[in-house]
């Protein structure tokens, strides 16, 4: 992966796991992320994921729903997932 | 929730480049110390911050190549004409340059030993990056899971690693490598000339019954396509795991 672009072109959430890492505590590339819209699950890492120099916007691989939207303003960082319904992160096999 | 322990918050670390290896005519290897380096895992990236005098930054993703076990950090990085990050860092960056770096980061695209095979890992251009971190540690430790790599590159000249490629399939470890050529090919060559496609990957790649866990790094269109492919041929969705780039590399 070398993901030096100016396009708009879709990456996948995994490119996004630096973001996401600033805000959560456990690595969610992994974690399962239900999208409310069709209910169709994926991991995180496998969603598509549209990136620029504020944040990045994930979205549905199958309906195109927006299930997740992490953005940095001067202000702070925002989150937003009205798009997803349930995040599960499995516990780590032993 | 037992077991899920939280992780080290990810901090902007300084990199120091130590060597650099020019892998092909557009690709670079910068061997990196990165001091307090926590450690990763085949297949996890880091983003690179670059700072412009004037404060501007620019951050850009970069997979890992080096085994986990490796003393320095080695991203290995395309050169992009119009990147802002891509030419200094495969282009213009020398020993001793600093920049700075975070990660490991990813849970997703990720092998370790003990997930185990066959291991059938399908890569295009400098997609192979991730992969070859892979292959580095499923050789460093002496892992006898079979794998496959089938590498699409554009041109001989264009392929990255291949001395190392050609060697470790040559150490009769179970590592297979088959390379196709999309658009220039030399003399006398006779492996495949054409795009990934699902013939390919069902000739190249394992039985359905072998279950392998399969890591597809590339442009998006020969990610999408090899995708579809593999889930045709019956391949679980599940062990299909892919990651894309950026510029279609055409």
């Amino acid at each position: 992966m070398s993901m030096d672009r100016h396009s708009d072109g879709a990456l996948d959430g995994n490119a996004a796991g630096g973001r996401l890492r600033e805000l959560f505590a456990l690595d969610v590339t992994a974690a399962e992320i239900v999208c409310d819209g069709c209910g169709a699950i994926a991991e995180v890492g496998a969603v598509r994921s549209y990136g620029g120099a504020m944040g990045a916007v994930l979205r549905c691989a199958h309906c195109d729903t927006v299930v997740l939207r992490i953005t940095h303003t001067p202000a702070g960082l925002w989150l937003d997932m009205r798009g997803a319904r349930r995040l599960f992160v499995a516990a780590p096999v032993s | 929730m037992p077991g899920i322990e939280p992780l080290r918050r990810l901090q902007w670390m300084t990199a120091t480049v130590r060597d650099v290896i020019d892998e092909t005519q557009r690709v670079r290897s910068l061997v990196l110390d990165v001091p307090d380096w926590p450690g990763h895992r085949a297949g996890q990236h880091v983003d690179v911050r670059l700072t412009a005098e004037d404060g501007y930054q620019a951050q850009r993703s970069y997979s890992i190549a080096s085994a986990p076990a490796a003393a320095q950090l080695t991203l290995t990085v395309e050169r992009i004409g119009e990147g802002e990050v891509s030419p200094y860092l495969a282009g213009e960056a020398r020993a001793g340059d600093r920049f700075e770096l975070r990660g490991p980061i990813g849970g997703y695209f990720v092998w370790t030993p003990d997930l185990g095979g066959p291991l059938f890992l399908v890569a295009g251009g400098s997609g192979v990056v991730p992969l070859m971190a892979m292959l580095r540690q499923r050789a460093a430790a002496l892992s006898t899971v079979p794998a496959t790599l089938l590498y699409s590159s554009r041109g001989f000249d264009d392929i990255i690693y291949r001395a190392e490629l050609d060697k470790l399939a040559g150490q009769g470890g179970g590592l297979t490598v088959v390379h196709t050529l999309t658009r220039e090919r030399p003399a006398g060559w006779s492996g495949f000339t054409r795009r990934i496609d699902r013939a390919m990957l069902q000739g190249a790649g394992f039985a359905l019954a072998a279950r392998p866990r399969i890591f597809v790094c590339g442009p998006t269109p020969l990610v999408e396509a090899a995708a579809v492919a593999l889930r045709d041929i019956g391949h679980e969705p599940h062990w299909i795991k892919t990651e894309r780039f950026g510029p279609t590399g055409s």
